[in-house]
């Protein structure tokens, strides 16, 4: 039972990714009752997996421990932002003493620093970000709210262009070792670490928006402008999962009982995807965790170039501009992110290697 | 694997190719429509709290204040907006301003003084915590209520009088003082719309305003949509729609320029110009503005006078605005050009035998026997250049090594107020046409200072001048206080005045273009 | 240390894989590559024609020349020079980094999978804490601090600290994750759990076993980690936070030339050509360094 629905559940997710993309791309609006269904299944199967295998005392321990790690993480960082030099409303005209007490006094800043760290805490416990400096009077869970959209979705095609890109080609390569097929694979897998992105992408804009005309350069407003930005995302990605894959491949096929399935007159392709492939996944599981977390909450270079409103440009800009609240609610948000991914991936561990125990 | 293969086809065959599409444009005319780019979302449209140039440019088309720049008059003078006329008694003391009475807020509300007073009032409250709040501190007892030392707002020195006018009694004389008005921090306001809808009451759907346009739309991050105020007390705008779109990166702006994407560019990269400048649809103007470097006069061996003026003399500034081939004129006198009391002839011009005299006599015949000299600057292409360029100066025409240091910018600035490098960069943009504004700056008990320099001839000058009727008398007083600053103690080295450069689709016409930066598009017309 | 672990099993395995390495065309030509680019790295100062900061207002912008090879960046200062003066600190960034990550790195990791158990989850949780506060604010007080301590006379040593010592700390994070599971993995094998049961004391059944069975996967990290670190440099400078002018490096003259790209190209071709060169010189001598050394490929050359 829990086999068979393991074996539906990947296929069931890949196909779900896929009608994301005809839905976004190709303007088809899938009916959602089938988009449910498959999500029912994924998730379904992932519950029940954790159900059958007692998993719940081990998610309750990892919870309890994330909830310690964002305390710690939250007390770090707003003590260091307090050493970091130059203040939240320093600027090219400075301000007058007095302008600057009243501001400090709006902002609590000049409270003792133990008085504003328990309120800041108070207020994390609820949710309650506080004020951005900046962008003065709006409250950071708006900011948040209002730019994660772009990025998610920035992040969930980067995500699928890079497994349905690197894994394949990854396995290929692999099983053309140091053949013609592995040699072109991998030259176009370094190829796309070879550059940094702010390279690639204004290249990219030069060359379908300038130069051809076929693609817009900036302004996210829908499927055709999400194609660039996708591609600068992806790619490096895509590569890295490429060349992850094909090394782990190697070691598997190599090992007994792989030839032990070969010998047994398994057709090749067989062995590759199902037995080899299935093996070979946790090396990219590991490099998933943080990926997923990196993606998903943007990259400041595309976002940049490319003009999208998401949520990376706030890594960034919070910190040049020492806007306090907003670098807490931005690391607290990339922190849990990165925890939730993490540990989606330890139970994926075990779900595609049942030979790996969590405990 | 076979039920994911025909899942897959199964998904495939769901698709059809019809495409959804999303306008960039809001559905709005592209004849009528005037695509600008504001290059970031403006930290906030609340006219008394925002400090930025972005959120400036918004509010200037949306508000409008009691007098405005009358940038045909050759001397920057003022013409009316709110106010229909003004005149000062008392030795530019105290100030009358009589208000139009056909002005409408866009929801129906006629406009009073009273909303000026509002206006006022909310910039100084202590718990606005407002950052231009010092603007208006030239005012009677403004500076007090904002300290929070005066609760009583009456007794600060705004009233409205019978006649319905503004009468403004200020601490001392300030011959400039209507120009501080044309500034969006002067704007009138409307209380009730804040106490209504708290801090959103800048989002589109609350926000009252009586300048030539409407705020329409305003997607944080992407777009800002302007639409003409039919209720716009003067001659409605020529253009019916603003689309100021948020593209931070230069390149990518002036791809979407050439394609048609956007009508206006600003702020083009300087290494770029020599080829930008060819095309038809680049213009450029001057901006009432100084690039300076400045020196810490309490750090060997800048505490010498003699070093200051050599590497002053040491600096060939044409070198430097040829090297950024954008029309910014080098500077040795502090009053930028277009400006009262601008004097080309002050200041220490580039003479490179000069320079080692200086050194010589401040005993550093030797440049090798000179400490350890820092040059610092904040992280930009262009300060960069030009931080390089002054180094390779004063190696070829000194002998002198310096060494540079980039920092980010707030920690420049931390670094500026605690620990003053021996040369550190600087630019100062006018907040009002007036000399006052910029030799201000390099008083001993400005905030701006950061040379630890003094000079008590040079604030009595400054502080003389402010108060002096007839031109001529306040330009040589400036001159010698420029005397003082650029020539004998020589605490800061001006660099050149700047330019702002920009490249407008030729359908646009009428684009503002000023010394002060001021973008107020109601006169723009669209061929 | 690796050399020495490596050779001491038996000379003819470190022979075999040597000459395994000399087989494979790709690996040696990359290496040769690589040896090319340090020694041009080296003797910078007599193999470019100008120094990287003789700055000619003469020729700003200039496109590739007899004069100027690769044309003239915005200071009118040889393009060629300062990509050789460039790969000065381009290289010692990617080298020392990935050397120094990679000792913390292995280390941290080691230490952590081989106690497992409490010492296991805490460290690990640290990792966590790190990988999740701002880089950019530890990057802006890194700064700070080497800028104030003032060790070095030299200048360019001076510029190159406070980078080498960021990205580092930025690196050996990942690197104490991967090594971390390999020893997991690695602990389960019988060879290791005979050691362990004859009583060898874990410091030297980790040097002498675990180290060199789990080389093959750094390897390949170590030659992702070097161009990744180049990048990386890139991003600093972009942010203001890498080197300090006038000196050059290539994550400089590609920060400096990538918006310009449309109106001078010469100034983005050059840096991105020696980087991508670079970096595929270190993932093809990377791949052939694993396979040579891989264990399970033994014998099949």
């Amino acid at each position: 039972m829990i086999d068979k629905l393991k074996g539906l559940a990947f296929p069931a997710l890949v196909f779900w990714l896929l009608c994301l993309v005809i839905n976004s791309f190709m303007g088809y609006e899938m009916p959602s009752i089938i988009g449910k269904l498959t999500l029912a299944l994924v998730f379904g199967s992932l519950i029940f997996y954790i159900f059958k295998m007692r998993l719940f005392s081990y998610i309750t321990q990892r919870v309890l421990e994330s909830a310690f790690t964002l305390f710690a993480i939250a007390t770090l960082t707003f003590l260091l932002l307090r050493v970091l030099p130059g203040g939240p409303f320093d600027q090219e005209k400075t301000l007058p003493p007095e302008v600057m007490a009243n501001i400090a006094k709006k902002y609590n800043l000049d409270a003792p620093m133990y008085v504003q760290y328990f309120d800041y805490m108070k207020g994390v416990v609820t949710f309650d970000f506080g004020e951005s400096y900046k962008y003065i009077g709006r409250p950071i869970t708006d900011i948040l709210v209002e730019s994660i959209p772009a990025s998610i979705e920035l992040g969930i095609y980067s995500l699928i262009l890079a497994f349905l890109m690197g894994i394949p080609s990854g396995v290929i390569a692999a099983s053309k070792h140091n053949k013609f097929g592995d040699r072109i694979l991998m030259f176009f897998a370094i190829s796309g670490v070879a550059l940094p992105v702010f390279v690639v992408a204004p290249a990219l804009i030069l060359l379908f928006c300038y130069k051809l005309g076929w693609l817009p350069a900036a302004l996210w407003s829908g499927p055709q402008y999400y194609i660039l930005p996708v591609l600068a995302l992806g790619t490096r990605p895509a590569a890295t999962i490429a060349r992850l894959t094909r090394a782990s491949v190697l070691e598997v096929i190599a090992s007994d009982y792989i030839r032990t399935a070969r010998s047994k007159g398994l057709s090749n392709s067989v062995v590759l995807f199902k037995h080899v492939l299935k093996n070979s996944l946790i090396p990219v599981l590991t490099y998933s965790g943080p990926l997923v977390a990196g993606l998903l909450s943007g990259s400041f270079v595309v976002e940049l170039i490319f003009a999208i409103p998401g949520m990376a440009k706030h890594f960034v800009q919070s910190v040049s501009n020492r806007d306090y609240p907003l670098i807490m609610g931005v690391t607290l948000l990339y922190s849990a992110l990165l925890i939730i991914s993490n540990l989606i991936v330890d139970i994926l561990y075990s779900y595609f290697d049942p030979r790996i125990q969590l405990s | 694997m076979k039920l994911g293969l025909m899942l897959m086809i199964v998904g495939a065959l769901f698709a059809s190719s019809c495409t959804k599409k999303q306008s960039t444009q809001y559905g709005l005319k592209n004849e009528e429509t005037l695509k600008i780019n504001i290059t970031t979302e403006p930290p906030s449209l609340d006219w008394s709290k925002s400090t930025d140039t972005t959120s400036a440019l918004i509010q200037d088309n949306i508000m409008e204040g009691m007098v405005e720049y009358n940038f045909e008059d050759p001397d920057l003078g003022l013409k009316p907006a709110l106010a229909k006329e003004w005149n000062s008694t008392n030795k530019a003391q105290t100030w009358t301003f009589t208000l139009r009475d056909n002005v409408k807020w866009n929801d129906g509300v006629p406009f009073t003084a009273q909303h000026i007073v509002d206006g006022w009032e909310r910039l100084l409250n202590p718990t606005t915590a407002s950052e231009y709040a010092y603007f208006l501190y030239g005012v009677k007892n403004a500076s007090k209520y904002s300290r929070g030392e005066i609760k009583d707002f009456s007794q600060v020195g705004v009233k409205v009088n019978k006649k319905g006018q503004l009468v403004v009694e200020l601490e001392g004389p300030q011959s400039y003082f209507p120009y501080l008005l044309t500034h969006h921090c002067t704007y009138p306001i409307r209380l009730d719309v804040i106490k209504k809808f708290g801090e959103k009451w800048t989002s589109p759907e609350n926000i009252v305003t009586l300048g030539a346009y409407n705020l329409k739309i305003w997607e944080h991050d992407k777009a800002i949509v302007l639409e003409r105020n039919d209720s716009y007390y003067s001659t409605p705008a020529k253009t019916k729609n603003i689309l100021a779109y948020m593209i931070p990166q230069v390149s990518t702006a002036i791809t979407l320029f050439e394609t048609g994407k956007i009508d206006v560019q600003a702020n083009l990269p300087s290494a770029e110009l020599k080829v930008l400048k060819k095309k038809k649809e680049y213009k450029e103007s001057g901006i009432l503005s100084l690039y300076y470097y400045g020196m810490n006069t309490k750090k060997p061996p800048f505490d010498n006078i003699n070093v200051r003026k050599a590497v002053a003399h040491a600096i060939d500034r044409k070198e430097i605005t040829t090297m950024l081939d954008g029309g910014q004129r080098p500077m040795t006198s502090w009053v930028p050009p277009g400006m009262f009391g601008f004097d080309s002839n002050k200041g220490a011009k580039f003479d490179p035998s000069k320079a080692k005299e200086f050194l010589a006599k401040a005993g550093f015949k030797d440049p090798s026997k000179l400490p350890k000299i820092d040059l610092a600057y904040n992280t930009n292409e262009d300060h960069k250049r030009i931080a390089e360029n002054v180094q390779a100066q004063l190696k070829r025409n000194l002998g002198i090594t310096v060494e540079i240091k980039n920092e980010e910018w707030k920690s420049y600035l931390g670094k500026l107020k605690s620990d003053t490098p021996h040369i550190y960069r600087m630019g100062w943009v006018a907040d009002f046409p007036d000399p006052d504004n910029f030799l201000n700056l390099m008083t001993s008990y400005s905030d701006n200072n950061h040379t630890n320099w003094g000079n008590n001839a040079f604030d009595d000058l400054i502080k003389r001048a402010v108060s002096v009727d007839k031109k001529d008398d306040r330009r040589e007083l400036y001159a010698k206080a420029q005397q003082i600053l650029t020539e004998d103690e020589v605490p800061v080295i001006p660099i050149y005045s700047g330019v702002s450069h920009i490249l407008v689709n030729e359908r646009v016409k009428n684009y503002p273009m000023n010394v002060m930066g001021r973008r107020k598009f109601k006169g723009v017309v669209l061929k | 240390m690796t050399t020495a672990a490596l050779s001491q099993p038996s000379k003819s395995l470190w022979q075999d894989s040597l000459a395994r390495l000399k087989k494979n065309k790709s690996a040696m030509y990359s290496l040769y590559f690589i040896v090319f680019v340090c020694i041009v790295a080296l003797f910078a100062k007599y193999i470019a024609p100008y120094s990287y900061e003789t700055q000619n207002m003469d020729a700003i912008l200039e496109g590739p020349s007899a004069k100027y090879w690769l044309g003239t960046d915005s200071l009118g200062r040889d393009q060629l020079s300062r990509l050789i003066f460039g790969a000065r600190m381009s290289m010692a960034v990617a080298v020392f980094t990935a050397i120094l990550s990679l000792v913390i790195g292995s280390i941290y990791g080691a230490v952590s999978g081989w106690f497992g158990g409490v010492t296991d989850r805490v460290m690990m949780r640290v990792v966590d804490i790190l990988y999740s506060i701002p880089t950019l604010v530890l990057l802006i007080l890194m700064k700070v601090i080497f800028d104030s301590l003032d060790i070095f006379e030299n200048p360019e040593l001076k510029a190159l600290t406070s980078i080498l010592v960021a990205l580092s700390l930025a690196g050996w994070v990942t690197l104490a994750r991967v090594v971390r599971g390999q020893v997991l993995q690695a602990k389960q094998m019988l060879y290791v759990e005979a050691a362990r049961s004859l009583g060898a004391k874990p410091i030297w059944i980790l040097a002498r076993h675990v180290i060199p069975n789990i080389m093959g996967p750094v390897i390949i990290l170590l030659t992702l980690q070097v161009p990744s670190n180049i990048l990386f440099e890139s991003f600093l400078s972009f942010l203001g936070l890498g080197l300090q002018p006038p000196f050059s490096s290539w994550g400089v003259l590609a920060n400096e030339g990538w918006s310009l790209m449309k109106s001078y190209p010469h100034l983005i071709i050059s840096p991105s050509v020696a980087m991508a060169l670079t970096l595929f010189a270190f993932s093809y001598f990377g791949d052939g360094l694993r396979d040579a050394f891989d264990p399970k490929m033994r014998g099949r050359v």
